[in-house]
């Protein structure tokens, strides 16, 4: 990657950073949600314990949300307060979708480990085997490759239609289907429950997914961006 | 260095104008006219690739786009949560081009705004960080959409001083309905 690619890419990732700590709209609501969530279930089977597998559904649903509250916003909100043209006159929309998306990445493992940490702290669970804690960081971090690359691109891709929210909720269930299936595995892996190399496969599966979405990504975005 | 060739632009079956010809060259300052939703704007945007045009062609002065155009107007907005230090130095990573942070925001007078976030500016203020950012790179050819609107009568000479500065660089294209601001062009299009 040349030097003013990655000049590029790092100064819409430094603006995104900077737009973020002084609005609080994304990172607040998504930790705000999460800590909601871990503490609606931590109520819920207050002294009981609840099955690795299940954790690992609820941690999911919860990562989902949180993520679909935040990142397609990095888009939406760019055309919203009218910053898109300004962004497509200085540009490139490759450096656009790739700052955005690694700020994304940022902004769900940020989200992705506070979320875990706070279910292991606060629930009791209960598997076949002890905790992996390497597994279930790898399942996080899988998690956050995946669902940035997936919800970026389908931020990216939505963020001009005027029935944007319709239209994303359309596009992204193809896009998250498949990180669903594998994220459930990976992070019940992590958690004790499955066979090992299941999880494990699983959880490098999600990196993958991650990599090809970001990678695919601005070459989509960039047929759309202009139009 | 700046044209355009039978271009034309339709919004569903409306055609807002057709058949469009000139072509600008250094000095040349184009003055776009006409009635409010005559396609002033719209040529505007055209020009600077932010819309596709329905038929025709544009010329663009040779280069990177994103240096060889400047571009100003009402509708563009800037970061509310950036200040305009922030704007410059963002601009000039993206394009590749020298920040020039303090010369520039000396022209435009906002050095001693230079570190307020932009949600605490005036629109005269706004419109000044747009003329700064759309001269940063000392563009080739400068499209201004009614430069003057929203500015008091300092910020009104200082578009004027832009223009004129413009035309020895390169080219310039204004849209505007103040007719005073007629004698900065060198052309006039009226667009019915």
């Amino acid at each position: 990657m040349s030097s003013s690619w990655r000049k590029e890419i790092s100064a819409l990732f430094v603006k995104e950073v900077q737009s973020e700590l002084r609005g609080r709209s994304g990172l607040l609501n998504s930790l705000l949600f999460s800590l909601v969530t871990v503490v609606a279930v931590s109520l819920a089977t207050f002294g009981h314990s609840i099955s690795a597998t299940f954790a690992a559904g609820m941690i999911w649903v919860a990562l989902l949300f949180a993520s679909s509250v935040a990142l397609p916003r990095c888009f939406t909100l760019e055309e919203e307060q009218g910053t898109g043209d300004l962004l497509r006159l200085l540009a490139r929309p490759h450096a656009v979708f790739w700052g955005k998306a690694l700020y994304n990445l940022l902004l769900i493992f940020l989200v992705a480990l506070v979320l875990g940490g706070l279910f292991l702290a606060l629930v009791e669970i209960r598997g076949d085997r002890p905790v992996i804690p390497w597994l279930f960081l790898l399942s996080l971090l899988g998690a956050a490759g995946a669902l940035a690359g997936a919800v970026t691109l389908c931020g990216a891709l939505v963020a001009q239609a005027a029935n944007r929210a319709t239209l994303a909720g359309t596009i992204s269930l193809p896009l998250l289907l498949p990180v669903l299936f594998l994220g459930v595995n990976g992070t019940r892996a992590g958690l004790g429950d499955g066979v090992l190399e299941t999880g494990l496969t699983a959880s490098i599966g999600l990196l993958c997914y991650g990599v090809a979405s970001l990678a695919i990504g601005p070459y989509l975005f960039a047929a759309v961006w202009k139009h | 260095m700046l044209g355009a060739e039978g271009l034309g632009k339709r919004y569903g079956p409306r055609w807002l104008f057709r058949d469009l010809r000139f072509t600008l060259e250094r000095g040349d300052s184009l003055i776009v006219a006409g009635e409010n939703g005559s396609g002033k704007s719209t040529l505007l945007k055209l020009l600077a690739g932010l819309v596709s045009p329905s038929e025709g062609t544009i010329s663009l002065p040779t280069g990177d786009a994103r240096t060889s155009l400047g571009y100003s107007a009402l509708d563009l907005n800037v970061y509310p949560h950036l200040t305009a230090i922030e704007h410059l130095l963002l601009a000039s990573r993206l394009r590749g081009c020298e920040p020039q942070v303090q010369p520039l925001l000396e022209r435009v007078s906002l050095t001693r705004a230079a570190n307020q976030r932009i949600g605490e500016f005036s629109t005269g203020m706004r419109a000044r960080l747009k003329l700064a950012i759309a001269i940063q790179a000392a563009p080739k050819a400068l499209l201004l959409d009614e430069p003057s609107a929203s500015l008091d009568q300092a910020g009104r000479e200082l578009a004027e001083e832009i223009i004129k500065d413009q035309r020895e660089r390169g080219a310039c294209v204004i849209a505007t309905n103040d007719k005073a601001e007629w004698r900065l062009g060198t052309h006039v299009l009226e667009l019915a």
